[in-house]
């Protein structure tokens, strides 16, 4: 265990081999590359003015998710300094399995009424806004369930 | 479940982050387990077991509803 600590690191290194500046920078790089695409999509199809500024800006918007989503998908997770080597078995792993599942029901009881009432008043609204209300409540429906399991048993 | 973590781990000297380390879990983990509030997966249970060099039966015991 002494001799795994060594190459242990804040950032930890990519699966694939190499240091930590070599997963950081490859994260960047291919978040950048990522961005300016979905920048570029973002300001040919969406933007009705200035489509090279909305690009950019959007693109430097999302560049900190893009670069966050491949560091995790480049990283070997034994090499994080702090990491457990079996989540899975932690009593973390527990709660989220416990708040993922309820917050499910939670969802669909959400949905499922939601979808009546548009159906029984006629109402209409844009999709995309919809499905991002959808996201928030779940994702806050589990932080909530997430966080009450923590205290009550933590 | 009742258990006798607690016991074990300090007849051994052991912090609950230096078990937790041990087993590879979060020191959480350990915490809820000694008090009773986190039943174990089997495989983390025969994990204690090889660290205590017991068996599962010595470490945890059914509780009186059980």
């Amino acid at each position: 265990m002494e001799a795994s600590r060594q190459y242990k690191s804040r950032w930890g290194r990519a699966r694939f081999g190499g240091g930590p500046a070599l997963l950081i920078g490859l994260s960047v790089g291919c978040g950048v590359l990522l961005s300016a695409g979905l920048g570029a999509l973002f300001g040919l199809l969406v933007a009705q003015e200035r489509p090279v500024l909305v690009g950019l800006l959007f693109g430097v918007m999302t560049l900190p998710a893009t670069c966050g989503v491949f560091w995790a998908f480049f990283v070997d997770r034994k090499t994080l300094q702090g990491a457990t080597e079996d989540p899975e078995a932690s009593i973390e792993s527990h709660w989220y399995d416990r708040a993922a599942s309820a917050a499910f029901t939670d969802l669909l009881l959400v949905c499922g009424i939601g979808a009546t009432i548009f159906s029984l008043t006629r109402l209409t609204a844009n999709v995309g806004l919809v499905l991002a209300g959808v996201i928030v409540v779940a994702m806050a429906d589990f932080a909530v369930r997430y966080w009450s399991i923590k205290k009550a048993e933590g | 479940m009742e258990n006798s973590l607690p016991e074990y781990r300090k007849d051994r000297g052991l912090s609950q982050q230096a078990l937790a380390d041990l087993l590879g879990v979060s020191r959480q983990t350990v915490i809820s387990l000694e008090k009773g509030r986190y039943d174990p997966s089997l495989p983390l249970a025969f994990r204690l077991a090889r660290v205590f060099g017991c068996r599962i039966e010595d470490l945890f015991t059914p509780g009186a509803e059980e």
